[in-house]
């Protein structure tokens, strides 16, 4: 079993690293979300869309400490496994942001984690990939988590809804135990997600 | 077009009779699709309000709704505690900038009594993150000292009309409701009462509209306190330890019921969550409030959408009622009609003296039902906060309520084109020629 998560982890991780080229058969979106990969000229003001994998630094390598092992090997019982699994674990809590992107204009997809309801709306909210970010799987690394601060507070959001997230990508408060930072927009406009046109 | 509708307003006064019945069940209609709107969206906002600020409410492993329902809105019951050595580990975790310990389980007359440290009214916030605010004196201290002080709810000093320095005493598990309670709380005969125990009322917290207007709070030694000389949902027997020397034993808890958590940076929501999932020494829960509310609005949601629409059916039903009687009406009016005819009325004519007429019911008994909406708001809404904790706004009409009204008055006007439009085909001849 943990070799198994170990190795799929892995996978993800080196998916994750390698998404500057075309994502073959990337798990991390389970029913897609897709994005339109982002026009290379995008007009002037115009937030540019991009995709989750465009927030992974395209020099980070979570795997680079694994590298040389055969996890095949391992046992589930092995106490390494365990051990390796905990490492793994930390360098994505540790996933950098991607200097490129923050200071940008970006519209981006995802599913929505409420925090904070008031009476006009959701005023705050975790933006995830993938659908159950929070509690089937093991969270998503820190670079694959939004914090959304829309300007008006988003009506008729619920848990899960899927929306487009527009504003000015910037990174949050340094924390120590979240890694360097964190991406947080502070959103001007939420929208009900709808298919990109193709 | 004046003169049309005085024409109209006084022919309708000749028939008041039957058209203040159908005004009736209009007005009716509507004040209960309005009041119905009214009470939906103040539950869910009423819901959505009663907890902000706290990022995870960590419990005994549980369902997510059933740890938020006892832990934010003090419904049901814990399954199982949490022990205070877990509650030590999650506030060690170096995402966590606070943890709330609560306990639950006793009650004073109804009102859920909550164990806790002093930091909740520092911590916990409603609504727009507004914080916990004293109406009168002060938080209870904390200390052995203040052992046995209380902070009273809104609701509940003023439902059981207690003031700062007056005393009360606790009942052991959750007891019938404020209103089948004892008369005289001053009763101590009931076996599972904490009466040897009495507590001051220290401060009374300002009224927030969430559950912790009706909330009783003590501080957690206080609940050890009073169950020392217990055992097995009983007092021991023979065993009395008085309120004084309840001081000398050991009174950390050794387990709570929730705790709230506040975390440095929301981010770390989902690995903190993990964190507790995964917590080897206790099977425990760790839910997002908002995530949890969420999941009750789902289960709740069919069941209001259902309200919603058997109002609107009955909205349906006055309305078919109006066609029916202004077209019913129209044979005994053949005559009025053929006569406005005769005097140079045209076809256009008779359809606007008929949509008018309909129209004008129609905007009486919305107008009736709206206020007669506002004002059971206004009536009710004491008790249904008394009641059921939810706190109806009587305010400006909201948006949807608007939308309400505003469908309503167009089916109405719409429904009064049918009797328009028969007359419109009646001839003038039909009307003139006598029939026996």
């Amino acid at each position: 079993m943990i070799r198994t998560l170990i190795t799929g982890i892995a996978a993800l991780s080196l998916a994750g690293a390698v998404a500057a080229q075309p994502p073959g058969g990337v798990p991390t979106m389970k029913p897609p979300l897709a994005a339109a990969p982002a026009p290379a000229a995008a007009k002037a003001g115009e937030p540019r869309t991009i995709t989750w994998e465009a927030l992974v630094p395209a020099d980070w390598d979570p795997f680079k400490d694994f590298k040389g092992l055969d996890f095949q090997l391992l046992d589930d019982a092995d106490p390494r496994a365990n051990a390796m699994l905990k490492k793994m674990r930390k360098a994505w809590d540790d996933a950098p942001v991607n200097p490129a992107l923050v200071g940008q204009t970006v519209r981006i997809p995802g599913f929505v984690v409420p925090l904070e309801d008031g009476k006009e709306g959701l005023r705050e909210f975790l933006l995830v990939p993938y659908f159950g970010a929070c509690i089937h799987s093991p969270p998503p690394p820190a670079n694959q988590i939004i914090h959304v601060l829309p300007r008006t507070p988003a009506k008729g959001v619920r848990s899960m809804d899927t929306v487009w997230v527009s504003g000015v990508l910037a990174t949050g408060r340094t924390d120590t135990y979240m890694g360097a930072s964190s991406y947080r927009i502070e959103a001007t406009q939420v929208a009900p997600y709808t298919e990109p046109a193709r | 077009m004046k003169a049309l509708l005085a024409i109209a307003a006084r022919s309708a006064w000749n028939r008041r009779g039957t058209l203040a019945l159908v005004m009736l069940s209009i007005a009716l209609a509507t004040a209960l699709l309005l009041s119905l709107e009214r009470l939906r969206s103040d539950i869910r906002s009423s819901f959505a309000q009663s907890v902000s600020g706290t990022d995870l409410i960590v419990g005994a492993r549980t369902g997510p709704v059933q740890l938020m329902l006892y832990a934010v809105f003090h419904v049901g019951g814990a399954t199982h505690g949490i022990r205070m050595d877990s509650v030590r580990a999650v506030a060690a975790h170096p995402a966590v900038a606070w943890t709330v310990p609560i306990a639950l389980g006793d009650s004073h007359r109804g009102y859920p009594v909550l164990g806790t440290t002093t930091d909740y009214f520092a911590r916990f916030a409603y609504g727009d993150r507004q914080p916990l605010a004293l109406a009168q004196g002060r938080a209870f201290a904390g200390t052995l000292d203040g052992l046995y002080e209380t902070v009273l709810g809104a609701e509940v000093a003023d439902r059981l009309g207690y003031r700062v320095g007056q005393q009360l005493s606790l009942s052991h598990g959750l007891a019938a409701g404020p209103d089948e309670g004892h008369a005289d709380h001053a009763d101590h005969d009931d076996h599972a009462d904490h009466a040897d125990k009495p507590f001051t009322v220290v401060g009374v917290l300002a009224r927030t509209g969430t559950p912790v207007d009706r909330t009783v709070h003590v501080s957690l030694q206080a609940i050890e306190a009073i169950h020392l000389d217990w055992a097995g949902g009983a007092p021991l027997p023979g065993v009395r330890i008085a309120p004084e020397h309840a001081r000398k034993f050991e009174l950390e808890p050794d387990q709570v019921t929730a705790v709230l958590v506040g975390l440095r940076n929301r981010v770390a929501v989902f690995n903190v969550q993990r964190f507790v999932a995964e917590y080897e020494a206790e099977p425990l829960l760790a839910v997002l409030p908002g995530v949890a509310l969420d999941e009750l609005w789902a289960v709740v949601g069919p069941g209001e959408r259902a309200l919603l629409a058997v109002s609107g059916l009955v909205a349906l039903v006055s309305l078919s009622s109006l066609v029916a009687v202004v077209l019913a009406g129209l044979n005994e009016r053949r005559r009025e009609l053929a006569v406005l005819r005769a005097v140079g009325a045209g076809p256009r004519h008779v359809l606007a003296l008929l949509a008018a007429e309909g129209a004008l019911v129609t905007l009486l008994g919305a107008l009736t039902g709206a206020a007669a909406a506002a004002v059971a708001v206004v009536a009710a809404g004491p008790w249904v906060q008394q009641r059921f904790g939810i706190t109806l706004q009587s305010t400006t009409p909201s948006v949807e309520q608007w939308a309400l009204f505003g469908v309503v008055l167009l089916a109405g006007m719409l429904a009064s084109l049918v009797p328009g439009w028969r007359a419109y085909r009646l001839s003038l001849a039909d009307g003139l020629t006598p029939r026996i």
